[in-house]
């Protein structure tokens, strides 16, 4: 397994970062087939959902999910840089222009009772206004970071998701900025990074894999944290697979326990 | 120390950006220099011992403003001092709320606010409301007047968060500026910091500024151009430019906080 790759973060650090080895990192159908026999060894009765936050949590069960600016600036910011490399002509504007579609949706009732869209829609204009100066402040610090990354870039459309053949187990790899097309994923946190970050990373890495198309993984997978000023990578070698699907699979187990012991209480 | 400056009417960010010409060059040795004499001072405290739990240090703690005896007028002035915050973030991003603090009050309860403060808010009596509402509209009018949305390619931050682990972890600093203004990693230093305060500047406020400086070029590696408070009790606009000396003084009065607070 490689060593993690902690340093202090700069435009420059992640730019330099972001550069993995030369090497190819490939699953093939083998491997598919043996994560997933992993995964149906930890029988469940109900749909297990991993990813790196409950790799470092060991399969603690999150808080009910509500959306507050914290939660909503994530997507909101990402959305809003996508729409500044398509024209739009500043962060806040593409922030407000996201905004104001996701409401039309909600209005128009193409989006469900708990998303982001209807959320918003019911604000009033002092709570929208910091959910609009959470996201720009979010993206705002992402665009300055990103900087200086060389070549080809592109903010992510979405978090990766992988379906676990047969084991009702769905993997996340949450991913906010991706160079070239496997040359590395970037993704951003808040607060600072736990002493599990580097397994939370693998889980990560693990997760991007399997749902990439071809299954190749992405060279370096790098966390950033601009709370703490600190950048995590690691390099997107076999190894490093392996001990990420090791970790997710233990969590599966941790979780099963947890669920088991709730259900007898 | 800073210079105090009575704050024109005019904005205040364009006032504290200045002339980007003058702009000195980005300071981007200092962050590593300042480190390693903070971790030095840390293990001549510690002589190495760890604790079972990180001690943690904010503003707070360096301006003994956490040593404050009397809890309830502790309570009330954060509640004030957390609108009011609320209320910068809302005038930088471009919204002027007809009733500052029905907004600021909203802003936030949907911000996720600490359930100590929440709680304390929830138990005040109509008269400590009243008495609120009335002090946060007056620092509201103080903050409307120099206080605009600002340019987008300023790149203006409300409420930039830090935190930052020290002596292997026995330690975390944690801090909230305001607002951040400017590009971070620019060939010029070219970022302003501003603490928009509810009580008047005065020897306190200058050390929450200095630690400002200091949490800010830890975690950027990169000196920031300039800091300042601004009270919205008195007007004023406390500014100075950040050197070498303030940062230098910031981390002795971190390490005097730390040594006088240290148990292993």
């Amino acid at each position: 397994m490689s060593a993690l790759i902690v340093r202090r973060l700069t435009p420059t650090a992640l730019a330099e970062t972001v550069l993995g080895p030369e090497v190819e990192t490939v699953v093939t159908n083998a491997h598919r087939n043996t994560l997933a026999a992993r995964f149906r060894a930890v029988a469940t009765d109900r749909h297990r959902r991993l990813d790196a936050w409950s790799v470092e949590s060991a399969g603690r069960p999150p808080a009910p999910f509500r959306w507050s600016p914290v939660t909503a600036r994530r997507r909101l910011a990402n959305a809003a840089l996508r729409r500044l490399a398509t024209g739009a002509r500043s962060i806040r504007l593409g922030v407000d222009l996201e905004i104001a579609e996701l409401v039309a949706c909600a209005a128009e009732g193409r989006l469900g009772a708990g998303s982001l869209g209807a959320w918003l829609a019911a604000r009033d204009p002092a709570e929208l206004a910091v959910v609009r100066a959470a996201a720009a402040d979010w993206a705002t610090t992402l665009a300055e970071l990103s900087s200086a990354i060389q070549g080809d870039w592109h903010v992510a459309r979405a978090d990766a998701y992988y379906d676990v053949e047969r084991a009702r187990t769905t993997l996340r790899a949450r991913q906010d900025i991706i160079v070239g097309p496997h040359e590395a994923v970037v993704r951003v946190r808040g607060g600072e990074p736990s002493a599990s970050a580097g397994p939370g990373l693998r889980a990560d890495l693990v997760a991007a894999t399997f749902a990439s198309d071809d299954g190749r993984a992405p060279r370096r997978y790098v966390g950033v944290w601009p709370d703490a000023g600190l950048l995590v990578a690691l390099d997107g070698t076999m190894d490093n697979l392996r001990a990420g699907a090791r970790d997710l699979v233990r969590t599966a187990v941790v979780q099963r326990q947890r669920w088991l012991r709730r259900d007898a209480a | 120390m800073p210079s105090v400056i009575l704050a024109s009417p005019t904005s205040l960010l364009e006032a504290l950006r200045g002339d980007p010409s003058r702009r000195p060059p980005r300071d981007r040795a200092t962050a590593a220099g300042l480190r390693a004499v903070l971790e030095d001072g840390l293990f001549e405290i510690s002589h190495g011992q760890t604790r079972p739990a990180p001690l943690v240090i904010g503003p707070d703690h360096v301006t003994g403003g956490a040593d404050v005896v009397d809890i309830n007028r502790a309570t009330y002035g954060r509640l004030r001092g957390t609108l009011v915050a609320q209320l910068v973030r809302l005038y930088v991003a471009g919204y002027r709320p007809r009733d500052p603090v029905d907004a600021a009050v909203r802003a936030w309860q949907i911000d996720g606010p600490s359930a100590e403060l929440a709680a304390a808010f929830t138990v005040l009596d109509d008269d400590s409301r009243s008495r609120l509402a009335t002090d946060v509209a007056a620092h509201a009018g103080s903050l409307a007047q120099v206080l605009r949305e600002a340019p987008a390619g300023w790149a203006v931050r409300s409420a930039v968060r830090t935190r930052l682990r020290l002596g292997g972890g026995t330690i975390v600093l944690r801090d909230v500026v305001d607002l951040v203004v400017g590009v971070e990693h620019q060939a010029t230093a070219s970022v302003v910091l501003v603490d928009v305060t509810t009580a008047p500047i005065g020897e306190r406020t200058d050390a929450a500024l200095r630690f400002h400086a200091l949490t800010h070029t830890l975690r950027t590696s990169a000196t920031p151009l300039r800091a300042a408070t601004f009270s919205t009790a008195t007007g004023e606009l406390a500014s100075c430019e950040v050197d070498y000396a303030l940062l230098d003084r910031a981390v002795r009065e971190l390490l005097d906080t730390i040594g006088a607070r240290w148990t292993p």
